[in-house]
């Protein structure tokens, strides 16, 4: 698949600027759509190239949607609001050329390909489970072809990682919105419980369309070749949710809290798939009591310490009166 | 990479902090104490601009504080027990190593990108003046009279670095 690629890349270098227009019009969006879809199977590589280009901002999100079959309407309503202005001429290497005039836009990286193959293969999960058929399935929505699968070597592991990390995005938008909001006025900060409790409860729940396979993604995840990748999506997270709660701690307190929040998050996460009571009340009434336990821990060490403190004081205060009794404390 | 600068200065002011207070546990009552007293009180000021910039930067701290914690004082009391001079010359070790490492530091920032690392690059030169003085300071009261002071200086930069090596990575 990766000597597909790079072959076909060789291929387009050489054609240049050569006149090959094939991005969809807005009157004939079906023609050659076969061809495109091997086309857009066969990109080439990104690298440092891309950044030679002047970006065109309001269209780079939208970048890798240019172009394909599938997306050609909401590419015709986006290229006609965005701006014509933008000179295409300064990038030789451009072969397609957009009806708007933009910047050409259809280099994405096999990153970018390989995340829009698993984001729609997300929704053939429910019938095929977390599989290759899956992201075959997805791939071939997309118009490519499902030889495509080749392309991920961690298989379904890789459908997984994927929609982990679409979920920790969309928590961080969410928890960055309402940061926003409580610095802008508009909100009340919530306390600590709180806020860990909302934030787990709204991660959690994005697992809810997904709940009856969730087993089979948890089981994936455990695999060796994909635990460093999970563990690293998990400690993000973590590590996500706590900052924006307002940890900001320097010292060991750092590496409790998030462990303690793994624990939570875990057990919870356990406790969802295999719960059955409407709108999983029982998971958040198990959410509720593990962060109580872990606050009150931490109250109870903050009452060790300073009861520990308290009686080295009494003891040092036991010791000098004893001193001063036997008489040792006097200058001689 | 800054991460892992930022984790290692901010475990290396910890860690001077403890080997101050272990000094002080000794020699805090006697002629020397006041000037090690100073010498700590910039150092905790020091600690305190690390946890800001750990803080703002969401910098991991190295897993080893505790082990610091202990390490630090220990050696600070030990070094105090051989005299004044023995402290001092443990001053003297510790803030050379630090020096140093300030100095690559702001090599490999110089090297990268110093716009971008302007205030970043101003706290380390701050900083490391500072410690060069502590090492003058140190040299001042005596240090290279202690016994075995060449063992002594050179068995503590050993450890720095060791220390240096691992904080940067746990």
């Amino acid at each position: 698949m990766a000597a597909l690629l790079r072959g076909l890349r060789a291929g387009r270098a050489l054609r240049g600027l050569s006149s090959v227009v094939a991005a969809p019009t807005a009157t004939n969006p079906q023609c050659g759509s076969l061809r495109r879809g091997f086309r857009c199977a066969g990109l080439r590589l990104q690298d440092e190239s891309k950044s030679d280009k002047p970006p065109s901002s309001t269209s780079s999100s939208t970048t890798y949607h240019e172009h394909y079959q599938a997306r050609s309407a909401e590419q015709d309503t986006a290229a006609s609001a965005s701006d014509p202005a933008v000179d295409q001429s300064t990038d030789p290497n451009t072969s397609y050329q957009d009806q708007s005039g933009e910047q050409d836009e259809e280099y994405e990286t096999e990153e970018q390909l390989q995340a829009r193959i698993l984001t729609a293969a997300l929704e053939f999960v429910p019938l095929h489970g977390w599989s290759m058929e899956a992201i075959a399935a997805g791939a071939e929505s997309l118009g490519l072809s499902s030889a495509s699968t080749g392309m991920f070597e961690k298989g379904s592991g890789d459908l997984v990682l994927h929609f982990i990390a679409q979920c920790n995005a969309q928590l961080m938008e969410i928890l960055a919105e309402q940061h926003n909001q409580v610095q802008l006025g508009q909100a009340e900060p919530k306390k600590t419980a709180d806020f860990i409790r909302d934030a787990v409860e709204t991660r959690l729940r994005m697992y809810i369309p997904y709940i009856e396979t969730w087993p089979q993604a948890m089981s994936l995840l455990l695999l060796p070749h994909n635990i460093p990748d999970s563990l690293k999506h998990l400690s993000t997270l973590m590590d996500d949710i706590w900052y924006y709660a307002g940890d900001r701690s320097t010292d060991m307190n750092w590496y409790t809290k998030r462990a303690a929040l793994t624990g939570i998050y875990n057990t919870t996460e356990l406790v969802m798939i295999q719960d059955s009571s409407p709108d999983y009340q029982d998971t958040w009434a198990f959410l509720d009591n593990r962060i109580q336990d872990v606050v009150n821990m931490a109250t109870t060490a903050k009452q060790v310490q300073s009861t520990g403190e308290a009686v080295v004081q009494g003891l040092m205060g036991a010791a000098v009166t004893l001193k001063n009794l036997t008489g040792l404390n006097q200058r001689r | 990479m800054v991460h892992r600068m930022l984790r290692v200065d901010h475990a290396g002011e910890y860690g001077a902090n403890r080997i101050y207070a272990g000094q002080m546990a000794v020699l805090g009552r006697s002629k020397t104490g006041p000037f090690i007293q100073e010498m700590w009180d910039q150092e905790k000021k020091h600690l305190e601009k690390f946890n800001e910039i750990l803080a703002e930067n969401r910098v991991r701290p190295t897993a080893l504080l505790p082990f610091w914690n202990i390490a630090g004082f220990v050696l600070g009391a030990s070094s105090a027990l051989l005299g004044k001079e023995g402290a001092m010359a443990c001053t003297v070790a510790v803030e050379e190593s630090i020096t140093e490492h300030y100095n690559s530091q702001i090599r490999t920032l110089m090297e990268k990108d110093p716009e971008r690392y302007t205030e970043l690059l101003q706290v380390i030169k701050e900083f490391r003046d500072d410690e060069m003085e502590h090492h003058d300071t140190g040299l001042a009261h005596d240090a290279e009279n202690v016994p075995g002071y060449w063992l002594l200086k050179n068995a503590i930069q050993l450890g720095c670095k060791a220390a240096i090596y691992v904080s940067q990575r746990i």
